[in-house]
């Protein structure tokens, strides 16, 4: 794939003959390393539905964060490095609740979208800026909203690109589940319908046996403009539904 | 000679390119959120350097303000006036000095109406990074010290803020004052403002811990329409809100002026029914 990487791959801010930055994507590279996430946008809300990876059966599942809220009307789930997820996902929650305290209104997806890719992109080698960062983040988002234009999906990746999809999937089952995605999403489904497609692809492209501790789902919905992370119960619900 | 105009232009931190000798010439609020302060050298004296011999004339903050607020058995009362006065003269008849910081947390307002407004509005900011980031309400001995390292920063450079910051938390009710000299303290009764010694005064005598929370209400309303009666700085609609396990609700929101003659028309009617004792 990178024939001639050797002499252009070791600088963040250095472009290959070609055009490209390596560093750049040998972070998107570190993305398909992490475990699937998919996101689903209807007319009725969004939906997250995660793959948690655990490693160990003394591993803790409910310490595994692979969704969170950003605020009351948005959250967001990652693939990739889960510390680098950390700071992006505090960085969108302080510049959301600056926003609220600034203009007395909630954030929109996008300007959240764009306020985390601005954050994303400030890597570099000469460290003259403070709160800059020396390598680039590896960690995709899959940032999901309601706002006055409706609900929204959002993906976010470390080149600071972000752009709005109907169905998105990240992650190492990514290629596999974006198909599925793109031969069964419909404009019109429901959310509920959205669950089901969500987690029946995760099933396709997991390595273990889907159950209710190794995958995660959330949704937001256009209704009461709340982003909710489902208990065990409601996740229950949506796997018999399979 | 050279200068640096990327040092004049960075904006960011409220800098202009002179230095200062004391203190920074900024205060980040929280991250991504910074409030400048004056490019002075001696920036917390430049309140009082600027207004030197003419305080009397310039100097006249809005002041003047009834608030109380206290612990019972049910949650935490609190009773406001709602008058803006600058000096003689009533700025506002409307205002809402309780503020809504969370649906866990009010705090009330008394001295600078900008000044408690944005350091309550800034702590609502705080506490819900808070919530975020440990995934449980902050309580309310945090936030009240939240506010308090806030306004510690801008010691003695002129902030003017007296507030209650009460709310319902895992160790129950719980109300702290808090004000912009610092003080922070725990306590179940306090009153504030210019009108405050005759709201205190009418406390202190009806209050008990066992109260209902009807009584509590009428406690609290009686004894702002005490102080607004013989405070002219204090007057108005007010306001109650009652702070319980489930978060506070809004009570009730009457004119004073109505109170008065409601009270009136009660006091007469009992000292004209035939007296019952010897």
């Amino acid at each position: 794939m990178f024939l001639t990487r050797s002499e252009y791959d070791r600088g963040v801010n250095t472009f290959s003959p070609e055009g490209r930055l390596f560093q750049v994507e040998y972070a998107i590279e570190a993305i398909k390393e992490g475990s699937t996430a998919i996101g689903i946008r209807t007319s009725e809300g969004v939906v997250l539905a995660v793959e948690k990876r655990l490693t160990s059966p003394l591993l803790e599942p409910s310490s595994v964060e692979k969704i969170m809220i950003i605020d009351h009307h948005m959250g967001c789930a990652n693939s990739g490095l889960s510390a680098d997820a950390r700071i992006l996902i505090d960085h969108a929650r302080v510049v959301t609740q600056h926003h609220t305290f600034t203009y007395n209104e909630p954030m929109t997806t996008d300007s959240c979208a764009q306020a985390v890719c601005d954050l994303a992109l400030r890597f570099g080698e000469d460290g003259r800026e403070e709160d800059a960062m020396s390598r680039p983040f590896g960690v995709a988002l899959l940032i999901a909203g309601v706002d006055e234009k409706g609900p929204a999906l959002y993906h976010t990746d470390p080149s600071g690109t972000y752009v709005r999809w109907e169905a998105k999937a990240i992650g190492a089952g990514s290629e596999g589940a974006q198909t599925a995605l793109q031969d069964a999403y419909s404009k019109m489904m429901t959310l509920e319908e959205a669950e089901t497609l969500a987690l029946k692809t995760l099933k396709q492209v997991m390595e273990e046996k889907l159950n209710s501790t190794n995958v995660e789902i959330a949704a937001v919905t256009a209704k009461d403009r709340k982003f909710r992370i489902y208990s065990s119960e409601e996740l229950n619900q949506c796997i018999e539904r399979l | 000679m050279n200068i640096d105009l990327s040092e004049a232009l960075d904006t960011k931190y409220g800098r202009s390119g002179l230095s200062c000798e004391v203190g920074p010439d900024a205060v980040e609020l929280g991250e991504e959120h910074v409030l400048t302060i004056p490019n002075v050298p001696r920036p917390d004296k430049f309140l009082s350097d600027s207004f030197k011999g003419q305080e009397a004339e310039v100097l006249k903050f809005a002041h003047g303000t009834t608030t109380l607020a206290f612990v019972f058995k049910h949650g935490i009362i609190a009773a406001v006036d709602s008058r803006a006065s600058m000096g003689v003269y009533i700025g506002s008849g409307t205002v809402k000095k309780i503020i809504e910081i969370n649906p866990f947390l009010l705090g009330t307002m008394a001295g600078g109406a900008a000044d408690c407004s944005f350091w309550e509005r800034d702590l609502g900011r705080q506490c819900r990074l808070f919530e975020l980031r440990n995934k449980e309400r902050i309580s309310v001995a945090a936030a009240s010290k939240l506010l308090v390292n806030s306004v510690s920063r801008f010691r003695g450079m002129g902030l003017s803020m007296g507030t209650m910051i009460m709310g319902w938390d895992k160790t129950g009710p719980a109300l702290f004052y808090v004000d912009n000299d610092g003080t922070r303290l725990k306590g179940n009764l306090f009153s504030v403002g210019s009108g405050s010694t005759f709201a205190m005064g009418v406390l202190d005598i009806g209050y008990k811990y066992d109260l209902s929370v009807e009584e509590a209400c009428e406690l609290g309303r009686r004894s702002i329409y005490h102080a607004t009666h013989r405070d002219g700085a204090s007057g108005g609609i007010i306001n109650i809100y009652h702070v319980g396990e489930d978060g506070w609700t809004k009570i009730s929101s009457e004119d004073s002026a109505q109170k008065h003659y409601q009270y009136k028309a009660e006091s007469t009617e009992q000292a004209s029914a035939p007296m019952v004792t010897s």
